[in-house]
Parts: structure tokens; sequence; C-alpha cells
């Protein structure tokens, strides 16, 4: 049977350089209004407001005028294993209801939230803070009009249930229905890019396939600036990010023993 | 039947295998949770056809490409555009959230409106469009017979050069005032700082993708400075460049912003000492022989007294007591600087929504010119302004005659201020200090004094005394609601509208937007509105505007571009607009019909970077050099008359310094010392945090820190040292004291803070808008007290001596 | 005027004395429903959890009752799987206290999720790698066991005895009685351990994570083995504080004394393999995750003294002294050793949950902390009135104590 699309081993990954971003927060915005994330009167209150992609600041512990600051830029990691070698990601492996799986196609990790019940257990196991719960309602005020900005490609969430970054699966499934359309199998590099990646002004975000040698991500996380956060918890992310400075690589990853850092 | 054991062992087994059997109860089940899910406040949004219209952003003079996507008539995001030589494909989180500012009905005003509550209650009620003309068209009627036109005044926060800022200036004269007053803006001190040095007030721009040392004096090139899209893609750009090693970015800025963070090296100069350290860099320079002797001797004046003045007071050392930054910091960016093959050194304080510091800004330029880099790859590009038609003059009646002598309220271009072009803080001032206020229609525009003007307590104390004022905004904004009458403006997504040369791009670009999607509300183009009340005026005053709508104004404007040959309209993405060219290119459209037809679909002409050599005669002083010695500021001084017979011509100018200095560029010095105030505040800006007139969409209140804004309080950044004198933990409340007024706020302690300097966020504390933004932290415009930037006149908000204690 | 329910030669207080002690828990339950009401309708925002504090109060409560709870099943496994005769006069109060706990627990699981209407999706759309669903699983079938223990007791009240089908029921019932108790022990132990595994299996979370035996982390076993040790001291403290309130001695000296004496033994037994598992976790997992031991107590209330209060004040010092004979038999030091111990669990809950929760990962992150609102608390306290009703209903109404009669005879 001929199948419909490519259904072939992509792993969609995501590489941020450090050097690059500026912390402007485009890219929380641009994957708010892509995504249809609802924005609550106060957003101050982090622990509960929602942000599939946050941007941490950090700093270099030093003193003025030493003090640095680099910002992290946190979608989902997509992570490709639990941390234990258990070929699902922590957040996947734990879910009681099957809401969120790993899709070994694509390498994405996927949220259902008419499937979820709420259960937060996928949060607190996830150790990147990329999941969030909807405390209240969406909030879209009768007569306020904002509803009007709403995108149908992705469903607006109920109370009650949990969301995440979704390496904008709708995008691909756009680039996909279009390569169809041309009667071609593959898509292309540039087809499928995530709303954080194509909004960013200082170009710090690239997205593509980590397993295609010829896309850039690929090439990327060659680099010996390469690091993801947390590594050594080998929850496998699939988004890497870049930094010259070794203070910023060192501070991603506890380094409980010797950090060797690179020169030039 | 009894229940005996089997019965009850059979009857438990079969009827869990019968319930495991029939999917009848899991499917109703199932079926009643998905229904149980369809809470009708839970939106659902409308499926339809999937369009995408290019148009460009107007939230901000960034003038970035944008692409809208729609859903039918819906629009429902926002995309940076890879086709537009400004972003290519990223845009600001503002930019971002535009579609917020579109559609959210308490952001906005929808429809014409009067005041019905007391000023800045917000309460309004609307009215009909032609009610609401003819009322303001009445006022300045009733105006021209009683021949006080003069006491019209309108402000315009729009960019300088635009199609609106010109009909509004148009609007203002034809009725007969001189009263047009512009926002102030960093545009301003360069236009002044160029003119005096240069003799040139044209277009400047800095060539940052093409330089390799960006020596930059405070620029918040990361905080939204210049067009905030086009900046950060030149950072990529510099950084992609530095990762070989290519480009050295040096931030010169007394608090750790994110650009003094992100850029190559981080210098913490005391605030407002600017000026004194771009002198001390000189003074290496000129004592190392660092700099371009053949610029120098070619297209320089007044060098030997500059060079005399720079070594005799500038001497490292005592650059060190002022700016407290080391003396082999000081050689380094010496040394860096003068040895870089295409450096540039650039000024700006945060954004450049505000003015910056005149003699700061000559200073630096200074730099520029002992390099020479003027019109050479990576420097200072200084251009012609966009070859746009001009409009017909117009032609005023006697009343209006009379009106537009009277002199100007806020005395910009007098003998006091003589290269001022408006001052609004004096117009504040002589409202503040007459007992009627001598303005009796305000006509505001794109603008929201109440808000971003330093000293915002006084704004407010004069808006208040003023009998009427016309609000244009579209945006329920802190001025608005001192208004008594709204007409609103559509947004930038709902009408056409031109960008003429978006901020600080080198090469010339005029961009247009266009109505991405028909009016959401009862709103009308500003330009159209002004065309409207200037025909309901009287004959005289409708015959300046002879034209059907905006749009035709726009159009006529435009044939300028075609008339000037070349230019492209559309952009491949292929080679960047910033790449040197030495022959023009285009046209690459047929005839003005077709180029207007693709300007209007793609928002976009555009000429490559191009400049005139500096031999061309770009240098239009009286010497025809670039002016270290500036002649006519001494002509200003010497030949003017003294306000009072006897009275020091340099000190009403706002000039300490004696002798050949206050002609040159040169410090000022800190007279601000206070034993009460011992601190400094300083404001700065994010760029995810809109400080001007636009609101920052909600979605931009995801992105700030809950160290910049807890709940209803915004933080003040405190070095830890400063913070533990006064027995300040994080998160403290404290109050901040200055002259003007006490705030509250609570302490963010920072090691990026400089000590005895207190740090607090522009674009917090507004009265106005809806729940996302309102009673949100606190405005700290509102410590600012007057202060006059010498000779500029424009106000100082960048320091302010204040004191702090635990609230 | 309800004598005729009362079981026959015991003595009761006063009707109107009971409902004056009924009144201040049915308060409470009210309370707490109020509580519960506005959860289901308003949503979690009614509470202060977060997506930080994912799990909180509630969870700290669920896993605290069940673990106390295991007094139940293993005073159940121990009567009729080994066949300690001395236990079948308190087994009753187990099974009570067992049914108290589940059932309030999984009436607080129903508030706590996020989509109530949506719970039955971990049983149809059950993800089988999830500790969670084999918990609720567990929970679900072994509170059904409860149910089908408390049920004969509930009919050997007086007048529900007296219908003839009820009797048979009953008897029945009590003559699978040891299958019962004996599937009562498997589910228990695999919820008791799935409970624990939960957290252990939060690879992502080195502060919880636990290596392990083939797909169950340490902690499965440990939180077996900690409830086990716990479950009947609190049946001990039920049965005590019922003896304090009623003023009669209701179970025999030497059920008790078997009782504290398992649990002194399982105590030592847990306390060995815990600091075992603690040093490990220095000394192996933390370190391989990034981790100094200090670098979780960097921030915050949550210190080390919690590591010493959990393993010596609440482990050790109990479990020397369930297992000296001679301390346990002074009732003042043995109801002190039961309190340390039932502590050290709910302390060991609690650092599992709120700890493991608040030490942010991300090295660049946050510690925060958090304090539930009143509903939280409301629902909590709820729960216990919702015991103490339960209990004083059964004591009143149904035969708990078989020796209650004999130890207290009716004077005349
Ligand atoms: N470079 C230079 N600077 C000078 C002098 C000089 O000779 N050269 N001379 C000095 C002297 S003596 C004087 S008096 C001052 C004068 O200085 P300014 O007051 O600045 O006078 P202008 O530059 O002639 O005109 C001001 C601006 O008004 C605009 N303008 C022209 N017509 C109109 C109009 O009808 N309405 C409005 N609203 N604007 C209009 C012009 O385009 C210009 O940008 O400048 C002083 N500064
Ligand atoms: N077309 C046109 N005409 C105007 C005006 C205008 O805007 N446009 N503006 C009008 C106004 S407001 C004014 S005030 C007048 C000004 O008119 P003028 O007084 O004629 O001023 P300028 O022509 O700017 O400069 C006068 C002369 O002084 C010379 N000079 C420069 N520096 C010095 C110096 O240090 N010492 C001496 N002794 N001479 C020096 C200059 O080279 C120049 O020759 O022009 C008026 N006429
Ligand atoms: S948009 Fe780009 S530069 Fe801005 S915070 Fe995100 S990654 Fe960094
Ligand atoms: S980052 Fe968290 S949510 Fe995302 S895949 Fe990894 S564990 Fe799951
Ligand atoms: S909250 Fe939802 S996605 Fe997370 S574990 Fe529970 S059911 Fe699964
Ligand atoms: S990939 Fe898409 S969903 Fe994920 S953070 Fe970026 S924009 Fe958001
Ligand atoms: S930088 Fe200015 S023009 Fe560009 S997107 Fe942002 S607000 Fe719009
Ligand atoms: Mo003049």
């Amino acid at each position: 049977m001929k199948k419909e699309h490519d259904q072939g081993k992509y792993k969609y990954g995501m590489v941020i350089d450090l050097d690059k971003c500026t912390g402007c927060g485009t890219c929380m915005v641009a994957c708010a209004a892509e995504n249809n994330v609802s924005v609550r009167p106060d957003e101050s209150d982090k622990q509960r407001s929602i942000s599939w992609m946050q941007v941490y600041k950090a700093d270099n512990g030093k003193e003025f005028p030493e003090a640095e600051t680099v910002y992290f830029p946190r979608p989902c990691m997509h992570c490709e294993q639990d941390g234990r070698g258990g070929h699902a990601p922590s957040c996947v492996s734990v879910c009681v209801a099957t809401a969120t799986t790993l899709d070994k196609n694509t390498g994405i990790v996927s949220q259902i939230y008419t499937r979820c019940i709420g259960c937060r257990y996928c949060q607190a196991a996830c150790p990147y803070k990329a999941r969030y719960f909807n405390w209240w309602d969406a909030y879209f005020p009768v007569d306020k009009g904002l509803e009007r900005y709403l995108s149908p490609e992705v469903s607006p969430r109920m109370r009650g249930v949990i969301e995440k970054c979704s390496f904008c699966h709708h995008r691909l499934m756009r680039a996909r229905t279009k390569a169809y359309a041309d009667g071609r199998r593959k898509i292309k590099e540039n087809e499928y890019i995530t709303a954080c990646a194509e909004a960013c002004p200082a170009q710090a975000i690239t997205f593509g396939d980590l397993n295609n040698p010829k896309h850039k991500v690929a090439q990327l996380i060659k680099s010996k600036n390469a690091f993801r956060i947390l590594e050594r918890l080998n929850t496998k992310p699939k988004v890497y990010y870049l930094s010259s400075r070794d203070w910023v690589r060192k501070i991603a990853d506890n380094p409980v023993d010797e950090f060797s850092p690179i020169s030039g | 039947m009894g229940v005996t054991r089997r019965n009850f062992v059979k009857f438990a087994i079969g009827g869990v295998a019968g319930l495991h059997l029939t999917p009848l109860p899991y499917k109703l089940m199932d079926d009643i949770a998905i229904w149980t899910q369809n809470w009708p406040w839970v939106p659902v949004p409308p499926e339809g056809e999937f369009l995408s219209v290019k148009s460009v952003c107007g939230l901000c003079p960034g003038g970035c490409g944008i692409q809208v996507r729609k859903v039918d008539e819906r629009a429902v995001k926002i995309e940076g555009r890879t086709d537009y030589p400004v972003n290519p494909g990223g845009i600001c989180p503002s930019g971002m959230g535009g579609l917020q500012l579109l559609y959210d009905r308490d952001l906005r005003h929808t429809g014409p409106m009067k005041r019905v509550g007391p000023r800045g209650s917000g309460d309004f009620m609307e009215i009909t469009w032609d009610e609401a003309i003819k009322t303001v068209a009445e006022r300045i009627a009733s105006l021209r017979k009683n021949a006080k036109t003069e006491a019209l005044v309108s402000v315009d926060g729009n960019s300088k050069g635009s199609t609106l800022s010109l009909m509004i200036e148009r609007l203002t004269k034809a009725a007969g005032s001189p009263n047009y007053v512009r926002m102030p803006s960093l545009e301003d001190t360069y236009e002044m700082g160029n003119l005096l040095m240069m003799g040139n007030n044209g277009p400047m721009a800095y060539d940052l993708e093409n330089s390799d040392y960006v020596l930059s004096f405070g620029s918040g090139l990361l905080e939204g400075w210049g067009g905030p899209g086009r900046i950060m893609n030149a950072w990529a750009v510099l950084r992609e460049k530095a990762s070989k090693g290519g480009a050295t970015v040096v931030q010169i800025e007394s608090r750790a912003s994110n650009t003094a963070s992100k850029s190559d090296k981080w210098i913490a100069a005391r605030p407002g000492t600017d000026a004194a350290l771009a002198l001390g860099i000189a003074h290496v320079i000129i004592r190392d022989n660092l700099y371009d002797q053949q610029f120098v001797s070619n297209y320089t004046s007044g060098f030997e007294k500059f060079k005399t003045m720079v070594l005799g007071q500038y001497s490292p050392e005592k650059i060190v007591d002022i700016t407290g930054v080391g003396k082999e910091a000081i050689k380094a960016m010496a040394d860096g600087f003068a040895r870089a093959k295409a450096p540039v050194a650039i000024y700006g304080k945060g954004k450049g929504t505000l003015n910056g510091s005149l003699f700061e800004f000559m200073s630096v330029q200074a730099l520029n010119a002992l390099k020479g880099n003027i019109n050479k790859p990576g420097g200072i590009i200084i251009s012609d302004p966009l070859p746009l038609a001009t409009l017909p003059a117009i032609s005023p009646d006697g009343v209006a005659e009379r009106g537009i002598l009277t002199p100007r309220f806020d005395q910009a271009g007098t003998n006091k201020y003589p290269f001022a072009v408006s001052l609004i803080n004096n117009l504040i001032d002589v409202i503040n200090h007459s007992d009627k206020s001598p303005v009796d229609t305000l006509l505001v525009f794109s603008a929201n004094p109440a808000f971003t003007l330093p000293d915002s307590g006084e704004v407010n104390r004069a808006l208040k005394k003023i009998p009427f004022i016309v609000s244009f905004s579209p945006f329920r904004d802190e001025t608005s609601f001192m208004a008594d009458l709204v007409l609103p403006d559509h947004s930038y997504l709902e009408k056409t509208d031109d960008i003429v040369r978006p901020n600080g791009l080198q090469y010339q670009l005029y961009g247009l937007t266009r109505p991405v999607v028909k009016p959401v509300y009862n709103t009308r183009s500003a330009g159209d509105t002004i065309i409207n009340i200037a025909k309901a005026v009287d004959t005289k005053t409708a015959s300046s505007f002879p034209w059907k709508d905006y749009e035709s104004v726009l159009k006529i404007r435009a044939k300028g571009l075609f008339d000037s040959g070349g230019g492209l309209v559309r952009y491949k993405g292929a080679e960047p607009a910033w790449k040197w060219k030495t022959a023009s290119d285009g046209p690459d459209y047929k005839s003005f019909g077709d180029m207007w037809k693709k300007i209007k679909t793609d928002g976009l002409w555009y000429r490559k970077l191009m400049p005139s050599a500096i031999d061309s005669g770009i240098f239009k002083t009286a010497s025809n050099r670039f002016e270290f010695f500036i002649s006519q500021l001494e002509l200003a001084v010497k030949d003017y008359p003294t306000a009072a017979p006897g009275g020091n011509r340099l000190k009403e100018l706002g000039i300490t310094v004696e002798g050949d200095a206050a002609f040159m560029p040169h410090y000022e010095g800190n007279h601000h010392h206070d034993e009460q105030l011992p601190l400094t505040m300083a404001p700065y800006e994010m760029v995810n945090l809109a400080s001007g007139w636009a609101p920052s969409p909600p979605f931009a209140y995801k992105t700030i820190f809950d160290d910049q804004l807890l709940g209803s309080d915004s933080f003040a950044i405190i070095n830890p040292g400063t913070a533990s004198e006064f027995r300040i933990k994080q998160g403290d409340y404290i109050i901040i004291q200055s002259k003007a007024c006490a705030v509250k706020a609570r302490a963010s302690l920072s090691h990026g803070a400089m000590p005895g300097v207190v740090y607090m966020p522009l674009g917090f504390g507004h009265t106005a808008y809806d729940e996302f933004i309102r009673e949100k932290g606190v405005n700290p415009n509102l410590l600012i007290p007057p202060g006059k930037d010498p000779l500029s006149g424009h106000p100082v908000w960048w320091t302010t001596p204040v004191k702090i204690m635990k609230g | 005027m309800d004598s005729k329910l009362l079981p026959e030669g015991v003595e009761r207080c006063s009707f109107g004395m009971f409902i004056l002690w009924m009144l201040p828990w049915l308060a409470i339950l009210a309370w707490g429903g109020l509580a519960a009401v506005l959860c289901l309708v308003k949503g979690l925002n009614q509470t202060n959890m977060s997506n930080v504090f994912a799990f909180a109060l509630w969870i700290v409560f669920d896993l605290g009752v069940i673990a106390l709870g295991a007094g139940a099943f293993f005073s159940g496994f121990l009567t009729y799987v080994v066949g300690k005769k001395e236990l079948k006069n308190i087994i009753n109060a187990a099974v009570i206290i067992g049914f108290i706990c589940y059932s309030g627990a999984t009436a607080m699981l129903g508030i706590d999720i996020g989509q109530p209407i949506r719970g039955w999706f971990i049983f149809w759309h059950a993800n089988i790698h999830s500790m969670l669903v084999e918990v609720s699983f567990c929970i679900t079938c072994y509170l059904g066991v409860l149910i089908v223990e408390f049920v004969p007791i509930i009919l050997e009240n007086r007048k529900l005895d007296q219908i003839k089908e009820l009797h048979i029921f009953g008897h029945n019932l009590h003559h699978i009685m040891g299958v019962i108790a004996a599937s009562g022990t498997f589910l228990s132990f695999f919820h008791q351990g799935s409970l624990g595994g939960m957290f252990g299996v939060m690879y992502g979370r080195p502060f919880a994570a636990r290596d392990g035996f083939y797909i169950w982390p340490w902690t499965f076993f440990l939180f077996v083995l900690s409830a086990i040790a716990s479950g009947p001291c609190f049946t001990i403290i039920c049965t005590k504080l019922t003896e304090l309130l009623t003023r009669k001695k209701l179970v025999p000296d030497n059920a008790i004394q078997l009782l504290a004496k398992v649990s002194g033994w399982l105590l030592s037994l847990y306390m060995v393999l815990k600091i075992a598992d603690t040093l490990v976790w220095i000394y192996d997992i933390a370190p391989r995750a990034g981790f100094k031991f200090m670098d979780f107590y960097r921030e915050g209330p949550y210190g080390v003294w919690m590591v010493a209060a959990e393993l010596f004040v609440c482990g050790i010092i109990p479990a020397i002294m369930l297992m000296t004979p001679k301390i346990r038999e002074n009732q003042g030091m043995l109801v002190t050793a039961c309190l340390l111990n039932c502590t050290g669990i709910i302390l060991n809950r609690f650092v599992f949950i709120i700890v493991t929760l608040a030490i942010p990962v991300m090295p660049f992150d946050r510690f925060l902390s958090y304090l539930p609102t009143w509903q939280e608390w409301a629902i909590g306290f709820a729960v216990i009135a919702y015991g103490f009703i339960v209990f004083s209903l059964s004591y009143r109404y149904l035969p708990v104590f078989p020796k209650e009669r004999e130890l207290n005879p009716i004077a005349g």
C-alpha cells in the first residue's frame, strides 16, 4: 500500500545560539500567538502563567562590573528518553491516560488536550518545567473581542489540562499537506519552521531534521560550542544550544566535577 | 433465589465480564466526557480560507515587513517577512503581538467619543463622526473668527517627514498657528548635532552591518534602539562576524543591560559622563596619533582648537575620576576604535524614543570624525532625504498669516533655543506658568505625552489646564483619557500609511502599510479625518486640502520616488540591502502606475546603499567642512543679544564652560550634586515593554520577569552593596524620592547595577488601557524634575538625583 | 433512642452526647465540602498549587493516609494468611481505618485532577508504563476489597444481622475472607510500591530518582516496607485514641504488642535499607545527575535537618523503641514510638513530593515555595473529619472490637 506521506525517520530538533539570543522574548510572544496560548490579566504570576517557550535569565555570578547575563529560551526539549534508557521522555512514560506520546517518526512529543485528565504527573516528571497546567479557563471574556485572533489550526485548551510546546506540529501538517498537493513526498528544510524560530529577530533559533546531515541543525550540533541543558540527566533533548562563553555552557548542566573550558 | 456463595461469585464474575464486553457504557461515557467540555466560554476558532497578506508594521518607526495570516476576514497571526530588507524574517515582541492591539476592545477607542466622566477617568460616550468632526471644526473656526489661531496647538508623535506629520503640520498652519509641536526623540539630537558639526540635518544612519568595531555610547541596541527589527538582525550579523573574529561590540553603559551583557566588552561608565569618556578616548587617539590625518586635514575645521582642548582638559587620569572607567579600558577603546578598519561610534540613550544630550552626541560624533568614517562602509552614513514629492504650499489668509507669525509657545528656534525645532517641555512650562492656558485647543496625534514625557506630573497638570483636548489615538491611552473628544485613528493594520525611511536605515526605504483587515471598529484614518476637519472649518482652510482622501496625498508624494528614477519595489532577500553598491539598481517597475500598484501590495520602495562620497559636499557648514569648532554656535552666541542686558549668552543657552570649549563638543560636568539626594535614578528601557505611544500587547507581559513586575509592583534595580547600606533586601518595598515626587517600588538586587544608581524600567505604571496593562508598576517619568539639556533645551531625563528608603 | 442499633452487651454514650461529639466533625466535613464544590466548579485555581508544585498538600495527605492505611492489609495478611489469631481482635479496626484512608484518598484524588469528569480515562486509555496507572488500578481494586472486608462488619450490626439474606451474605463473605485478604495484600503491595515508584521513576528529578530492580525503582520497595512498618502503628494509635476517648480497654495487649513488635522489626529493616538507599543516592545517583548532596538544601526551609529528622528522630529511635519489649510495653512509650514512626513516614512522603518539586533541576532556575490555601486545608481536614465520623459510627453501631464485651463487663 502506498503511503500518503513520507513516514520516514525524522528527528526534528532545534539549535538556539545563545551568543545571538538577545533575550527579547519575541519567541515567547510568537509561540503564544501561534498556538492560541491564553493571556491572563496577571502574567507576573510566573508559577501559573503559561508560556510554552520560556526565556530563562542567568548570570555569571560575578560582581559589578563583571556581571554578565545570559538568556536560555526553553521550549519543550522533545526529549528522546526518560534518563534511564527508557525510550520515551519522562513525561510520556508517566502519563496515566496516554495523553502525551513520542512520535517515533518525527521525534515530536505530542500532547492531546482532550485526553489529558489533569493529574499533572507529567509536570512533576519533566525536569525542564516545560509543561503547563491550565489553572483557569482560557481568558477570552465575552465582548472583549480577543477571540478573533485565534487560529483554527490549534485548538484552544479547556481548564484543567496540561499543554506544552508541540514544535508547532500543525506547521508540520501544513508543510506535509502542501508537499502532498505538490506531489512531493519529502518536505523541504525551510518548509517546516517553528513559529519561534521564524520570529526570532536575532536569528538565534534554527530548526530542522537532526537526522539529515544537509540540514543546518545537524551541522550546528557538531560545533564545539554546542551543548544541551542538563545533558547528564540523559534525557536526550532535541533542543541544542550554542555558546562561546564557558560559564554559559557550565551553568547549563550542574557540573559537579571538572568542567573543561573551550579555549578561544 | 437465595444469595448463595456460588451465586454470588457467578454474579460478580458475570457482571465484571459483561461490563467489559459491552462497549456501550464506555462509549457513552467518552461522549459525555467530550460533550461536557463544550463549555461555551472556551472559544472555538472558526475554520475558513487561509491567506497571507503582506504589509509593514507601523507600531514603531522601525518599519519592519510583516505578513499577516488570515482565516477569511480574521487576522490570526503576524509574522516577519523574509522578502523585506529591514528585518529578514524576524520582528520584535510588540510587533508580534499586534493582533491583540487590533482586536482588544478595551485597549481601543471603538469610535468617535466625547468625554462624559472627569478627565482621566476614561468615561466616554460614543458620538457620530459627523458630530465629532463638526465639533473640532467649529472650535478651530471660532479661533479663526476671534483671531486667536495660535491657541490651536498640535502635538505630533509620528515620524518626521511622514505624510501624516506633514498633514498635521499643514492643518495647524493653514488654520493659522505656528504651534506644531513634535514629541522629542533621539533623531532631534542627531539632527541638531549634525546640523552644527556638519551643516547637514539629513537622515543619519550607522552602518552597523558593515562595521567591524562598534563603540556604543549607551545605545540600547538590544533594548529597542533604532528600528528594533533591523538592529536585532544587525546584531546577528555582527555576532556571526564576531564568531569568525571579525567584529567587536563595546557597550558603554552603567547597567548590565542586555546589550552590555551580550556585547564583547561592557564598560560601566557613570551615567551622564559619556561626553567625558568620548573626549578621553579622543585624547588618547590624538595623543597617540591614531586619527585619520588625511581626513582631519582635508575635511575638518577647528581641529587644532579641539586638540588643544582635548589634550589639555581630557586626560585619561581625569576621565577615570569622572567616569569611573579605568585608564587601560580607555586606552583599549581608543586603540580598538582607531585601529579598526570600519569602526563606528554610536550614540543613543535607551530606545531613542526620547532625546539625548546634545554635547554628548557631538563628543561621540567627534570620534567618528577623528577616524573619518563618514559615508564609508561601516561608519556613519549621511544621506539625502527620500525624494518624496513636496505638497503644494498652503495659501494662508490674513488670519492665518497673523497667527503663523506669532511666537511659538515653546520658544523653539528663538534666541534662547536657536537650534531646537520643537520643545514640548517648554510648552508644558508655559502652560503651567500662565494663569490661563495660552493653549485653547490641543490636537494630539500618535502621542501619549501624559505618560511618555519626563516629569509627567507637570505634563498632566498642564493637560488639565487646557480647555479642549482632541485625541486622534486609536488606543485608550492616558492622554486620550484627558481628551474631551476622541476621533480614533485606524490601527496600522487597518489603513494605508507611509513609513518614510524607518529609523536609522542606511539605505533609502519607503514603506507602505495597507489595510490588512477591514476596520474592526468605527475608526477613521487620521489623514482622512484631517482632510474632513479642514473642509469643515471654512473654505479658506479647506483650500489647503484639495484632496479627496489621504491615500491620494500618499500617492502624490510617492510620485517623487518615481520621478527620482531607479529604486526597487521587490526584495528577493538574496543580497542584503545594506551591501555597498557602486552602480544604482532598478527600476523594477514600468510606470508610476505599476510602481504604486506594487508598493501597495508589497509595501516597499527602496534603493540599495550607495552614499555620496565625502568630497561631494555633504558638509554644508560655513567652512564646508566637519567642524570640531562649531562656527554656527559661536555666531549664535556672539551675534545674538542676551535676554537681559549684560547677561551671559552662554549661560542662557545652558552652557557652563567658558572659552573655546563652549563652542566645541565638551563635557558639561555634573551639576546635580545634592547631599539630600545622594543617589541617581536612571530609567531604563526594555525591548519587550513598550515605553512609547503604542501600548505593549498583553502577550508581551509573558516575557517580563517577575523580578521586573510582580502583581501591581514594578522593581527598581539596585546594586547589592548600595542596597545593604539602606538595609534593603531583594523584594523589599522601597520609596524613591526625587525633587519632583516620591514613588513606591520593590527592590531587585543585581550585580549588574552600578553602586549608587537606582534603575527603573520605563513602560510600567499605566493608568489607562485595560486590565492587562493598567495599574502595573510605577512610571519613573513621575520622578524626573524639569531640567534642560544645555543648548538643545530638550528635557534631561537620563539621571535624576534621588534618595531611597525602605517603604 | 438508637439503643436497638447498638451492639449487645456494651456500653455506649447517650445519643445526644454522640451527636454533640459528631457535630464538630460534621462541621469540618461541611467546610471541606464547600471547598470541594469550589474546586470542582471554579477549578484548581482555588488552590495554591502551581506549575512548580504540581503535586501539593493533597498528594501529601493521600500518600500519608495510604501509607498509614497499610495497617489494614498488613494486619489482614498477618491474620488470615499468616494465621496470627490474636490479631482477630484488632483486624476489624484495622480494616475500617484502611477503608477510611483509602476512600478518603480516592475522594481527594477525584478533586485533585484537573478534569474529574475524565478520571476514568486512567482505565480506558491506560498507559501501562505509568506507575500512577498501577497505583490507580490497585487502589481502585483494593478499595473494592476493603469494601468487601468492611461489609461483613457492617452486616454484623444488630439490626442488619436479623435480616436473613444479609446474614447469609455476610457469612459467605466471611468464608472467602482469606482469599480477599490475600488479594488485598497483593494489590496493596503493588500500589504502595508503585506510589513509591511514581517518584523513583522521575529520573529527570535527581532528588527523587532511584535506580531499581526490573521496572521498579528502589523507592517501590521502600514505600511498601515503610507502609507496612507504619500502618500497624497507626492502627495502634487509632485504637489507643479510641480507648482514651471511651475510657475502656478495647484490645488485648497481646494483639497490640504483636503489632508493635512486627512494626519495630519492619521499621528496623526499612531503616537499614533506607540508609543504604540514601547513601547510594548521595554518592551515586545525585552526582551522576550533577548534584552534590548539599545542593539540594541550599535554599528555602527544607534543610538537611529533614534528613536527620526522618532517619534518626522518626526512624532509628522509634525502631529501637518498638523492638525493645521493655519500652514498648510502657503505654506512653509505645504511643510515642508509634507517633514518631508515623511522623517519619509522613515526613518521607512530604519530602518525596514537596521537596522534590521545590528543588529546581535546571541550575539557573530558582527555588520556589508553596503554602496551601484554605480550600486545600479544608479538604485535607475534611478527610480527617470523615475518618472520625466513620470510625465513631462504626464503633458505636458495629462490633468493631470483638473483645470489648469481655474486657469491659457491664456491671449488673
Ligand atoms: N544651520 C544653520 N543654523 C542656524 C542658522 C543658520 O544660518 N544656519 N541661523 C540661526 C538663526 S540666525 C536663526 S533665526 C535660527 C532659525 O532657525 P529655525 O527656526 O530652525 O529656522 P529654519 O531652519 O529656517 O526653519 C525651521 C524649520 O521649519 C520648517 N518650515 C519651513 N516652513 C515652515 C512652515 O510654514 N511651517 C512650519 N511649521 N515649518 C516650516 C523648515 O523646513 C525647517 O525645518 O537658526 C539658527 N541656526
Ligand atoms: N534666504 C534666507 N535668508 C535669510 C534667512 C533665511 O533663513 N534664508 N534668515 C534670516 C535671518 S533670521 C537672519 S538672522 C539673517 C542672518 O543673516 P547673516 O547675518 O547674513 O548671516 P549669515 O549669512 O549666516 O552669516 C554672516 C557672515 O558671517 C561670517 N562669519 C562666520 N563666522 C564669523 C565670525 O566668527 N566672525 C565674523 N565677523 N564673521 C563670521 C559668515 O562667513 C557670513 O559671511 O538672514 C536672514 N535672511
Ligand atoms: S526571539 Fe530570539 S533573540 Fe529573542 S529571546 Fe527568543 S531566541 Fe532570544
Ligand atoms: S522537556 Fe519535559 S515535557 Fe518536553 S519532552 Fe522532555 S520531559 Fe517531556
Ligand atoms: S496531566 Fe495529562 S498529560 Fe500529564 S500525566 Fe496527567 S493525563 Fe498525562
Ligand atoms: S516550537 Fe512552536 S510550540 Fe514550541 S516553543 Fe517554538 S513556537 Fe512554541
Ligand atoms: S521593531 Fe517596530 S516596526 Fe518592527 S515589528 Fe517591532 S514595532 Fe513593528
Ligand atoms: Mo535669525
